[in-house]
């Protein structure tokens, strides 16, 4: 067995590998000539290695012929000018390197590099997200579009976007110091969260689009807790929350895509072996005086993986997380969230007290979220008639009928109607 | 009976630039897998992957002129040569190949040994 069949998505992992190494060297302003290099050099690839079988280090390989591609273009866009010329000739010198370098660290640097310059925090996220998705993952704008669920146009808008920002930096901007890389690793982490997020949270796609996904967020975050700029707390607990999420996305789906509340989920369906990474990535990022977002995340996952059965589940320890992601992140969703906690831990009465006072924004009211727990701590509290109401407005507002088939299970077995 | 030898000679419609789209890395590795699965199953017919054709001359008592014809609608790309009892069998290997497409054909002819 050779190299590209045994490794998933070989091409499209070493095209944002290759991007990164070259762009590294010949700087952001070349970014379409080197996709362009790099788009050709594997498909030299997959004609060559097709019939004479895979050279040694296909790595290598493609990278000659990329950056002969590359060089070709640079001096044909130089042309006479002698000026221009100069500066492409010293462009073409930075492009020789070592076939070890293929195994090196250097070139995981080269990706990191990349991964901070893409996630800049000063293009707008959405954007970030497609350059990332495109530059680092291999994706086609196509892909990236039926992956997000917008029109190729609009993603395109979004890729050129980024784009321009980035070439207004300079080409020292990749040797990025220690303060950048602290001060631009949130951003780096938001990313990331966005990838995961837009695969794990997706009710319509069939499930190895979004595991692939999920699985270039957490590849692209372990890259990034094994390097010294990212090996900090906060990417550990994103780490952790991602494993521990992924873990019970299966069992989330019934096999007709339904979705399936925690309560009812067969916990035997949950992956052991994710669970126990998440844990391990939960241990490691617990030091340090800063509690983030993916901290609170994570430990609420966290119990719901170490729960044996839905009533046996730390709620009170739930709840905690839950009242800790309030203060890092004040979301109402948060305060509902944890109203859900409560109101296991100390019955929906308790539930209902820490919505009491409560002011939520409109978007959160006319959620179906927020009508369907308040139909449920009524329901369970007796008042039938306010229950009903609010089992009203949740199916009304349910945004895909994935959903609507769940709410409408949920409120009718506990007894509405 | 002894296996034969045949040419299967590519061919392709010229296609405008700007018509295909390059295909993205993820259609890339389909492509490959989609090739090596087809080696793999047809490992004993294939005699010789043969190779994609460049540009050529064409020779001829006058002289030589540059080739391939280009008025020709399509283009021979590549050739390879496969072995088979029969020109039915030759011919299903060329048929399961990844490299016929829409737009693109195979011929597929005997090699006469004495």
């Amino acid at each position: 067995m050779t190299a590209p069949e045994r490794i998933e998505h070989f091409f499209r992992h070493e095209y944002g590998k290759l991007v990164a190494t070259l762009l590294r060297r010949v700087g952001v302003q070349h970014l379409e000539i080197v996709e362009d290099s790099v788009q050709s050099a594997l498909m030299a690839g997959v004609e060559s290695w097709a019939i004479n079988g895979l050279p040694d280090n296909p790595s290598a390989w493609l990278y000659k012929v990329a950056s002969n591609k590359l060089m070709d273009e640079l001096r044909q866009r130089a042309g006479h000018d002698r000026l221009l010329l100069q500066h492409a000739n010293e462009s073409i010198d930075v492009l020789e390197i070592p076939p070890e370098y293929f195994s090196s660290k250097e070139l995981q640097d080269d990706m990191l590099r990349m991964l901070f310059v893409c996630c800049n925090g000063v293009a707008p996220i959405d954007s970030q997200l497609v350059f990332a998705l495109k530059s680092l993952c291999g994706f086609s704008i196509q892909e990236i579009a039926q992956r997000l669920f917008i029109s190729e146009a609009n993603a395109y808008k979004r890729f050129s976007r980024s784009r321009t920002y980035l070439k207004e930096y300079p080409l020292d901007s990749w040797e990025l110091n220690h303060g950048e890389y602290s001060s631009r690793l949130s951003s780096v982490n938001k990313v990331i969260y966005l990838i995961f997020t837009e695969g794990y949270l997706s009710v319509n796609h069939e499930m190895s689009i979004r595991e692939e996904l999920c699985e270039e967020a957490i590849r692209l975050a372990t890259l990034l807790a094994n390097h010294k700029s990212g090996e900090m707390p906060e990417t550990f607990a994103l780490l952790a929350l991602m494993h521990l999420h992924m873990a019970r996305m299966t069992a989330r789906q019934d096999s007709s895509g339904g979705l399936i509340l925690l309560e009812q989920q067969d916990r035997s369906l949950w992956d052991k072996q994710k669970i126990q990474t998440g844990l391990e990535w939960l241990e490691k990022s617990s030091y340090g005086d800063n509690l983030s977002r993916y901290h609170a995340e994570a430990g609420i996952a966290a119990e719901h993986c170490l729960a044996v059965s839905f009533h046996e589940t730390r709620w009170d320890k739930v709840a905690e997380n839950y009242l800790l992601l309030e203060q890092v992140i004040p979301s109402a969703i948060h305060r509902l969230n944890r109203a859900v906690a409560v109101a296991e831990w100390r019955g929906p009465a308790a539930g209902l007290d820490v919505l009491q006072g409560f002011e939520p924004p409109s978007w959160l009211t006319g959620s179906y979220q927020w009508s369907a727990v308040l139909a449920d701590l009524h329901q369970r509290c007796g008042h039938t008639r306010i229950a009903k109401g609010y089992r009203d407005d949740a199916l009304n507002s349910a945004p895909t009928p994935a959903i609507k088939q769940l709410l409408l299970r949920r409120l009718t077995v506990d007894g509405i109607d | 009976m002894s296996k034969k030898n045949y040419l299967c000679i590519m061919r392709s419609q010229p296609q405008e630039p700007e018509k295909s789209e390059a295909p993205s890395p993820a259609q890339m590795e389909e492509m490959f897998a989609k090739f090596n699965a087809w080696k793999d199953k047809f490992n004993d017919n294939i005699v010789d992957m043969g190779g994609k054709l460049g540009e050529g001359k064409v020779v001829t008592t006058e002289g030589e002129t540059d080739g391939p014809f280009v008025e020709t609608k399509e283009v021979v790309g590549g050739y390879m040569i496969v072995s088979a009892e029969n020109m039915d069998e030759a011919v299903e290997v060329a048929r399961q190949s990844p490299g016929v497409y829409p737009g693109s054909s195979v011929e597929v002819r005997e090699i006469s040994t004495p």
